[in-house]
């Protein structure tokens, strides 16, 4: 990357990479609609925007996956052709995606030199030369040998970033990049990011995260509905200045709540085991309690027992040990349906794998589920004009964006499956909603909805168990913390007697006898 | 090529782009790298499907066309003959669907189950199965009134091929056992059981042959036409797809059946019972294969022999079901199309001196290319050089 910084044209805080006036569109829909956004040397450059403002597909286009119908792109003052994202490397542009593309079985060097064009030689020592050196240079410590498919998600992210490195380029693209790490993960990468932006890499990255676009960026471009709103710079703005921009109105940046009135308890878990089976992580003695009117936070890093507990709760899966009661009636080896019936609402964390059918309907998504309630059948026999009714009313109610209600579920945006699935899951008044990550990869108005809704349910009498891995909405929505690690509840505290260090702290497993038991 | 690629940065911008790429031969834009991109379609439409099939159909009969040209014959008077022999004449067509009666009971059986994503290649065995409970209750209850009597025999052919299906589902349920080796292996298992039947407790009398006595004429199905054997099973087949139609859109259990079918781990978490459904679905996909069995032992053969289930219905069932797309309707369309082959290749082979069994490859081909014709109408390929 030193290098990298000498062989340019362009000195620092000239413009290296620009997009004019670029149209991309796909099916019913203007991705990027004239878009120009200017790319200076050496600076770290935030696309800002919610889902569906074209933010990606923007950086698909500088990274040569997609090609714009009108516009162009230009590098160092000429036109760049890019027709894949090989083109796209040669010319010293890489990009990491949110999804990660590695290998799992294969080891990090592996990993790395994949990518190496035919005609070049395969120098696996140099490439481990190059690789111990830029993981001693940045305090990394990784294994160059691991397993790729063993690494915590936060390593696997060296390896992608490093992987890009690797071949030399000057411009790295990042998509999202602190969806996956912890507090203490996010500070690293920052400061990474930042000491290589010093040794004149170009950097930009796409969030819809406004904390770490202060916390980050020199400058930032934000885009709504495909469009660029404007270019500024971050010294220059506030964090509610961006917003306005990003949403096109003001938004509550606090969500208001009153005070907690917790009533009788409505779901009691004592000391639950579960084993890791089916590869959902395990419990180890977990024990949780959530009152009625309450909002009871868990937080903790993905894989230490969420998804084991949400399974238990909902009773996809029943513990070896210990119980569960749910409005004081043992569910233990209860099974779903029953468990529904007795006023659970369910928000699972992987709404396309385990909350909706995309190949059905809107409306038959919004019965799911509830399909024999006597409102929408008898005797077996669906009741269409009932679930016509049914289906109108949630779409107007939770103001899903569909054409119809029979449009199938697979061609909505991400922000309208969640409405559904809140719609169908609220719409029995539950006594208990178990949410699972609720707001993940929603835009801001529909992260807002659904915290909205929420807490709404919550005063209406509800008890809500919130598992999540944004820290900012566990401290906004909770009326009480509960750390998870290691299938355990580890603290339990309330968010005015804690900090987000602190509580980063217990994530990372450093226990603390000093708190209250569960 | 390698002037047509010049793309290279310092060209400048050219504002022209998209004349010019609409200029160029499609040859060449096809292996300019990264030109085309083939993307996954959001959303099939219905007419995409048509269409595909169509397309599919089409290829088939070209490359039946071909190996004809092979043997020596005129593609044309090949196909003109299968047609005549088909569909040619009242007589014929009459027979066609008396050939599609069982295919299309064999083809809902099929389609059902997959719609739930279960893979009942049992339909053979459950066919099987319909015909020996057809006859069981002939055998035990010999004293009934006709009308009770047909009920009673359809009800047992029904209830042997969903018993039937009911082991390979319950072992799939409670043991995870793949349902696709025993619903195959349960066909093997009753073609022995039945040869057993033939050569033993119900072997007529009055014969050397593994066959049953001939049921008395009070218990054949009434015949449509004096001139044709086109029997009341047909009318039913017809029924029997309307019910299924009806129970996959309308009903709770057909809401489960597409939820399992579509996406297991979502049903589960909304409280739908996964066993239990795949035991209702196999149950129905086993019955539908039953009544088959019994429309064939009461309409056309009337006593059970070693060569019964000798056409494999069961089997051809699967192939209508995946060319029909598991479609009700679509299955009538396309049993009484590969019964049309059936009956057609016996006049083709007559007439040209084609073998009838050019009736499997054509089958085998149609197969294949409409199961492509499936995965390829997912996707579309989008020029991304010029036009994104």
């Amino acid at each position: 990357m030193a290098d990298a910084a000498q062989s340019g044209a362009a000195a620092p805080g000239e413009n290296i990479l620009v997009a004019e006036d670029v149209t991309k569109v796909f099916p019913g829909v203007v991705a990027n609609d004239s878009v120009s956004v200017e790319i200076r040397r050496a600076e770290i450059h935030c696309l800002l925007g919610e889902n569906g403002a074209g933010k990606t597909t923007l950086a698909d286009i500088l990274y040569g996956v997609y090609r714009p119908e009108e516009g162009q792109v230009l590098l160092n003052g000429r036109p760049l052709e890019l027709h894949s994202p090989r083109d796209a490397i040669e010319a010293g542009i890489g990009m990491v995606h949110q999804h990660f593309e590695l290998v799992p079985p294969m080891s990090v060097i592996e990993n790395v030199v994949i990518g190496t064009p035919a005609k070049q030689w395969l120098d696996l020592t140099e490439a481990r030369r190059r690789l111990e050196e830029f993981f001693a240079d940045y305090d990394v410590e990784i294994d160059p040998d691991a397993e790729v498919g063993r690494l915590s998600v936060g390593e696997q992210q060296w390896v992608e970033i490093f992987k890009t490195l690797y071949f030399g380029v000057e411009i790295l693209i990042l998509d999202e990049p602190t969806a996956v790490l912890t507090p203490q993960g996010i500070d690293e990468l920052f400061r990474i990011l930042r000491r290589m932006r010093d040794e004149g890499l170009t950097i930009i990255l796409i969030t819809h995260k406004l904390k770490e676009v202060m916390d980050l960026s020199d400058r930032v471009t934000v885009l709504r509905r495909g469009k660029v709103v404007g270019t500024v710079d971050t010294a220059d703005v506030e964090q509610r200045d961006l917003a306005r921009m990003m949403v096109g109105r003001e938004v509550l940046m606090q969500a208001d709540k009153a005070a907690s009135t917790a009533g009788e308890p409505v779901l009691e878990v004592e000391e639950i085991h579960l084993g890791s089976d089916t590869g959902r992580g395990s419990l180890e003695g977990l024990s949780i309690t959530v009152g009625s009117g309450e909002i009871v936070g868990v937080a903790g890093v993905s894989g230490n027992g969420q998804n084991a507990l949400f399974d238990a709760v909902v009773g996809v899966r029943h513990p070896e040990a210990g119980s569960i009661r749910i409005t004081g009636q043992d569910t233990t080896e209860s099974a779903p349906h029953r468990i529904a019936t007795l006023g659970v609402a369910s928000v699972p964390a992987d709404r396309i794998a385990q909350g909706l059918m995309m190949d059905f309907s809107v409306k038959e998504n919004l019965v799911l589920g509830n399909q024999r309630e006597r409102q929408f059948s008898r005797a077996g026999i669906l009741n269409r004009g009932q679930i016509d009714t049914f289906a109108a009313e949630s779409i107007d109610t939770f103001e899903i964006k569909t054409p119809s209600a029979a449009q199938i579920t697979r061609t909505l945006s991400g922000g309208n499956l969640q409405k559904i699935i809140m719609a169908r899951e609220l719409s029995g008044q539950p006594q208990l909603i178990v949410a699972h990550q609720p707001t993940r990869g929603l835009d801001i108005a529909a992260t807002e909805y659904v915290r909205r809704r929420l807490i709404q349910e919550r005063d209406r009498g509800a008890g809500v168990l919130l598992m999540s891995e944004d820290l900012d909405e566990i401290f906004q929505l909770s009326d009480r913390i509960a750390v998870i690690y290691d299938g355990r509840i580890v603290a339990v505290t309330e968010p005015d007697a804690t900090t987000l260090e602190q509580i980063g702290m217990h994530m990372a497993g450093a226990s603390d006898t000093d708190q209250g038991s569960p | 090529m390698s002037e047509q690629v010049a793309d290279a940065p310092q060209d400048g911008p050219r504002p022209d782009d998209h004349e010019a790429g609409a200029g160029r031969d499609p040859l060449s834009m096809l292996l300019q790298p990264g030109a085309w991109r083939l993307e996954r379609r959001l959303h099939t439409r219905p007419v995409h499907e048509l269409y595909a099939t169509l397309i599919a159909l089409a290829i088939t009969a070209v490359i039946i066309g071909l190996l004809v040209i092979i043997v020596g014959v005129s593609p044309l008077d090949a196909f003109a003959s299968l047609y005549e022999g088909a569909f040619g004449n009242r007589e014929s067509a009459l027979e066609t669907l008396v050939q599609a009666t069982p295919l299309i009971l064999t083809g809902l059986c099929a389609a059902i189950a997959f719609r739930a994503g279960v893979w009942n290649i049992g339909g053979q065995g459950q066919f099987i199965a319909g015909a020996i409970g057809t006859w069981w209750v002939y055998d035990t209850f010999p004293g009934l009134p006709a009308p009770v009597l047909f009920v009673a025999m359809f009800c047992g052919a029904a209830v042997f091929g969903a018993v039937w299906a009911t082991v390979a589902s319950v072992l799939l349920v409670r043991y995870g056992t793949n349902e696709i080796l025993t619903t195959v292996m349960l066909n093997f298992v009753i073609d022995s059981g039945l040869s057993w039947l033939l050569s033993g407790p119900w072997q007529a009398n009055d014969t050397p042959y593994s066959q049953t006595e001939r049921m008395v004429e009070s218990t054949f199905l009434p015949r449509f036409f004096d001139d044709s054997r086109l029997h009341l099973g047909f009318a039913l087949a017809l029924v029997m797809a309307a019910a299924v139609h009806f129970l996959v859109r309308r009903t709770n259990l057909g809401f489960e059946l597409r939820a399992i079918g579509v996406n297991k781990q979502a049903a589960s978490y909304k409280g739908i019972s996964v066993g239990a459904t795949i035991i209702a679905v196999m149950a129905i996909s086993g019955a539908l294969a039953g009544l088959a069995g019994a429309g064939e032992l009461l309409g056309l053969h009337h006593r059970i022999n070693f060569e019964f289930g000798g056409q494999a219905v069961g089997f051809t069932g699967i192939i209508v079901a995946l060319v029909a797309r598991l479609h009700p309707a679509g299955v009538i369309v396309v049993a009484i199309a590969f019964a049309g082959l059936l009956n057609g290749a016996t006049q083709m082979q007559v007439g040209t001196g084609i073998p009838a069994a050019l009736v499997d490859v054509i089958e085998g081909v149609a197969l294949v290319f409409v199961l492509l014709a499936a995965v390829a109408c997912r996707y579309r390929l989008r020029k991304i050089a010029h036009h994104g």
